[in-house]
């Protein structure tokens, strides 16, 4: 039953938007395809579960959305033919590339084409014709040890950057981070503003002609993106609505499962302004190819302005804002209880 | 390695008749007690299986072939009825990729290695004349019918969005519980059930087997590195399906009768069943893998005509293998959102792995090191074992870093590392095995042309299949998708013609293999020469029906 | 050390001790398959794995970290299709470490039918689990609520001054509690 409500939510917001019932869900969509501004001042979302259908009246925000960016070809997305990881955008990802790169990748490729060599060096030299009586050696304690503790060494050398790079990944966010609670839905994801006040909006993935029509990939594309500040830290709170699903994005060397019922959290800082795409990575049923995910990282002006665009409040207002709500937080004052 | 005394066996034509007395056919194949005969089955099973599962994976590499869905919809017609939506052609995707992922681990590898060559051989090369418990042997083998027919079934009723389980072989909570409804899902996990029961069966028998039945002189140091690996297995198989028989259990209960082990709104959790799953899942890999070690350990020996170096090391590289194996199951799960520390235990863990593996590795070159080595089909077959196992071995490496794995996980990187260990390691292993005790087994000697050329074909297919796929992984495409964004279509177009290349190969391998039962020359006891020191090729190919009704006597004289 | 080849009558009986051994290896692990759903809880709620929180009574006793603050952040969620609106009072509050706040969660039924739900929770990050300690809550007890009602369910807790000792911990400035709410279906039981 609550899946076939949530497959028809989905079909609706994939095929029917028109029905103003989620007004904002293409509001991106509709500024490429050349809609007015003011169709973005009616933007601000309302998530799901409180769908109102006054949310074309609620709040008189007069700013415009800065206009979608257009991808740059083969940044954020896979290129043709590629054979490396992604190009990297944040700290993390820097640092996963070199230890993949630098380390792993050559320590792999030398191994592989030490044991070819050894056996074909081997195969060759002691094939029958050119070795009839076979040698009896079935021991060698010394290279027995050798070859024992030279993988041990070289495992030792590869754990210290790889240790390092867990720990890298963990650093959580400051507290004045943006926080963007993440969620996935079958099939489609929806991203809330908790501290900008931007409530839920869903992104679903864009139709081929419409994504051909955007320049942007097909299966790659959703019509709104998870918009977010460049180089400011950022924290995704991740959580799953149904069934796991997993937020990735490759070039920012994200990836953590949307979990039901628990919540996962990301830190990271974007590099600089760009689109960046991923896709779901955990099974989640039969459109699991086709909740795309795409990552929009504006300069951090324009990101303030695309908050106040949605109805939303900017950092900081929003921080002066949690100051006045939250009463009596300013920093050890007295408590209640 | 030892030498053995088999003149038990020299007046072995006199009692021709007793020992090959056979019962009827309805009496010998289907209520079979006889070790050998369970063995045929299994691998006449197995090849069944395995040609369904291959079948699918042509499917999906023929959708795969090209970005757009090209077959999937009109498939899915077939299936459901031409009013098939492109939703239910989607789930029939998850569909075949669950059935390609249970089809050739429970019942193509598992069956082939363990209920086949493991059947066949472990009595003989102990010098047993049967299993401990010949009719568990044949439940063992006969569970395997309703399980394989339960989860082909399962194909057929509905399953969530469409007809069929659409989990992945892995049957994760909740997509497996609330996310599936109908019987489908019920008739896959009951078809593991049945399965499970049958290796747990067939995992006491070959321990009991090992432990007591073996011949006069035949100590645990001096035996095969095969029955050593089956008993390796054995063991994991008995340690790790009872606690995926719990895990699947729950998953049914949580499904049918309320319970909420795997649903956090009664409390639950749902990484829960990933932890169980998992605990069996790794040692499941190795249970895949590890007679596949012991078979090739065989085959290196006896082509280079050398024993086994290090022997002792060999035997218990793999018991470490074995234990290490229950102890990095979370390097499964490591983008759950696991605390840093666990992330960093179950990296470091994983790694260690490297060094058994490795011990082996090296030991295989160095048994073929200063050896007289002539290259029958078996041994190329080992041969590429051993290199296409280092490749997938080495990319585990690259896995196992959980940093690294944020961004590989769920990609083609990690279908490309488990078809280099299993598709190109297992299998390999196997069809080594299939050409080294072919003779044995039918008493004919398979076509040498032939069986090059189906390694040369195979060899080639398989990499193009799969090598292709660790760049689409490094490059982000992720598993389990029907359709792929456009900058995937190289490598994957590759993929396909790999394919391709691959089912030609298996074609020549099926030409061999019919040819060879009809017109094969006739394959004396021993067709190897003096390599072959275990003591299947003491005995005439094929054996007499009951073998070592006098239990052969192991020299002392031999040392590794 | 060739031994007397053991008689068929031994081996019968080795071989069914064996059966009874290897059997019971087997029944172990299928025990252990289902003790692991207590196993796990424990585990968890010991090392607070998995966001997993402490719980502690209430006449507890802890010294306050003068000076040391965390900021707190409160998140709701409701299962998709339970027609309650439910979100905390504030979304962040910086407290003391060590002292005890209290957190208001405000759960609205926007149907006209009562509903029951129950609630679930986590913290993140992980690391922080162990030391994030609820004295009383609402979680996992069911809630009826008539149609239109509102009720407000506060959350007493502390975080303990140990996180402040924890290397793991020395970055963290902010803690997520999260709660997701439930329907509750008459025939699931809670395992």
């Amino acid at each position: 039953m609550k899946k076939v409500k949530s497959l028809v939510l989905a079909g609706l917001l994939a095929f029917a938007p028109a029905l103003g019932m989620n007004g904002h869900a293409l509001a991106q969509d509709n500024a490429v395809a050349a809609a007015p501004a003011a169709d973005n001042a009616a933007a601000p979302a309302e998530s799901a579960n409180a769908a109102a259908p006054a949310a074309e009246a609620a709040p008189a925000a007069t700013v415009a959305a800065p206009p979608r960016m257009k991808p740059t070809e083969g940044v954020g997305m896979p290129k043709p033919g590629e054979f490396t990881l992604q190009e990297q955008f944040t700290s993390t990802g820097h640092t996963a590339r070199w230890l993949h790169d630098v380390m792993l990748l050559p320590l792999i490729f030398a191994i592989s084409i030490f044991v070819l060599i050894l056996m074909i060096y081997a195969m060759w030299k002691f094939r029958r014709s050119a070795n009839p009586i076979p040698s009896k050696t079935a021991h060698n304690t010394m290279i027995e040890v050798i070859w024992t503790v030279l993988p041990v060494v070289i495992l030792l050398v590869v754990a210290v950057p790889s240790i390092g790079l867990l720990a890298d990944q963990y650093k959580p966010a400051p507290k004045d981070a943006v926080v963007v609670k993440v969620t996935g839905y079958q099939w489609y994801w929806g991203y809330e503003y908790p501290d900008n006040g931007i409530p839920e909006f869903v992104s679903n993935m864009l139709p081929e002609d419409k994504a051909k029509a955007n320049g942007e990939p097909y299966l790659l594309a959703p019509d709104n993106r998870l918009v977010l500040p460049a180089g400011r830290p950022i924290k995704l709170i991740i959580t799953g609505a149904d069934v796991i699903h997993a937020f990735a994005v490759p070039s920012l060397w994200v990836k953590m499962d949307a979990v039901p019922g628990r919540l996962n959290e990301k830190s990271f800082t974007i590099d600089k302004p760009g689109v960046y795409y991923g896709q779901c990575s955990e099974l989640c049923g039969a459109r699991h190819g086709f909740m795309p995910i795409a990552i929009e990282a504006l300069p951090p002006a324009q990101f303030d302005q695309w908050v106040l665009s949605q109805g939303g409040k900017p950092a900081g207002a929003a921080a002066a804002e949690k100051t006045a709500d939250a009463a009596p937080a300013a920093p050890a004052a007295d408590k209640k209880i | 390695m030892t030498t053995i005394t088999a003149d038990h066996h020299g007046d072995h034509a006199h009692d021709h008749h007793d020992a090959d007395h056979k019962p009827a056919f309805f009496q010998r194949w289907f209520m079979s007690t006889n070790h050998k005969d369970i063995g045929t089955l299994y691998l006449i099973f197995a090849i069944i299986a395995g040609i369904i599962g291959g079948g699918i994976s042509g499917l999906m590499r023929a959708e795969l072939a090209h970005p757009g869905i090209q077959y999937l919809h009109t498939w899915a017609m077939m299936m459901d009825g031409p009013e098939a939506t492109l939703d239910q052609a989607y789930h029939l995707w998850n569909v075949l990729i669950t059935a390609h992922g249970l089809i050739m681990v429970f019942f193509m590898v598992m069956p082939a290695m363990i209920g086949g060559f493991g059947n066949w051989f472990v009595p003989i090369m102990i010098g047993a004349p049967d299993m401990a418990f010949p009719r568990m042997n044949n439940v063992s083998f006969w569970l395997l019918i309703p399980a394989f027919a339960l989860l082909l079934g399962s194909t057929f009723v509905p399953g969530g969005t469409g007809n069929g389980a659409g989990t992945g072989w892995t049957v994760y909570a909740p997509l497996s519980t609330s996310g599936s409804a109908g019987p489908a899902v019920d008739m896959a996990i009951l078809s593991l059930h049945i399965a499970g029961a049958s290796s747990i069966l067939g995992a006491i028998n070959f321990i009991t087997t090992i432990l007591n039945m073996r011949a006069p002189g035949m100590t645990l140091h001096k035996m095969p590195l095969f029955v050593w690996s089956v008993l390796v297995t054995a063991f994991l198989l008995l340690l790790a399906l009872p606690v995926l028989a719990a895990a699947i259990t729950m998953l049914l209960t949580d499904r049918n009768f309320g319970t909420t082990f795997y649903d956090a709104a009664g409390g639950g959790d749902p990484e829960l069943y990933q932890h169980l799953f998992w605990f069996f899942g790794h040692p499941e890999v190795y249970i895949m893998i590890l007679p596949g070690f012991g078979i090739v350990s065989q085959i290196i020996s006896t082509f280079s005509r050398k024993p086994v170096f290090g022997y002792l090391g060999m035997a218990y590289a793999m018991v470490a293998i074995g234990v290490v194996g229950f102890v990095v199951w979370a390097h499964h799960m490591f983008t759950t959102g696991m605390s840093v520390n666990v992330k960093m235990y179950f990296t470091a863990a994983t790694m260690v792995i490297a060094v058994p593996t490795g011990i082996k590795i090296f030991s295989w070159i160095a048994t073929i090191w200063g050896g007289s080595i002539s290259f029958k089909t078996p041994m190329v077959w080992a041969l590429g074992f051993i290199f296409l196992f280092t490749v997938g071995g080495v990319t585990g490496v690259v896995l196992a870093n959980g940093g690294v794995d944020d961004v590989l996980h769920d990609t083609y990187y990690v279908v490309a590392h488990f078809h280099y260990v299993l598709s190109l390691g297992a299998v390999f292993g196997l069809f080594a095995g299939f050409y080294y005790w072919f003779p044995k087994m039918s008493g004919k000697m398979y076509n040498e042309f032939l069986g090059h050329l189906h390694f040369w074909v195979f060899f080639a297919g398989v990499n193009l299949l799969f090598f292709p796929m660790h760049f689409l992984g490094l490059s982000g495409m992720p598993r389990r998708y029907p359709d792929y964004p456009a900058a995937f279509e190289k490598w994957n177009e590759l993929a396909s013609h790999g394919y391709e290349i691959m089912a030609a190969g298996m074609l020549i391998f099926f030409i061999n293999l019919i040819w060879s039962l009809a017109a094969g020359k006739k394959a004396v006891g021993n067709p190897w020469g003096e390599g072959a020191t275990t003591l299947e090729w003491t005995l005439p190919s094929p054996p007499p029906y009951h073998q070592f009704e006098t239990l052969p006597v192991i020299d002392d004289n031999g040392h590794h | 050390m060739a031994t007397l080849p053991p008689s068929p009558f031994d081996r019968d009986r080795r071989n069914r001790r064996t059966l009874v051994a290897m059997a019971t290896v087997g029944l172990a692990m299928l025990g252990l398959g289902f003790a692991s759903v207590p196993l796990y809880r424990i585990f968890c709620e010991q090392t607070g794995f998995g966001g997993t929180t402490k719980r502690a009574s209430a006449d507890v006793q802890v010294q306050a970290a003068v000076g040391h603050t965390m900021s707190i952040r409160f998140d709701s969620n409701v299962q998709p299709g339970m027609p309650w609106q439910f979100y905390p009072e504030h979304r962040t509050d910086t407290v003391t470490i060590g002292r005890k706040d209290m957190a208001i969660f405000i759960a609205r039924n926007m149907s006209d039918k009562p509903v029951t739900g129950t609630a679930s929770f986590n913290v993140t990050p992980t690391q922080a689990g162990a030391y994030f300690t609820k004295i009383q809550c609402f979680c996992f007890t069911q809630q009826t609520l008539q149609p239109g009602q509102e009720v407000r369910m506060p959350v007493l807790y502390f975080v303990d001054p140990k996180i402040l000792q924890d290397s793991d911990n020395k970055d963290t400035q902010q803690i997520t509690l999260s709660y997701t709410f439930y329907p509750v279906e008459q025939d699931k039981k809670p395992s």
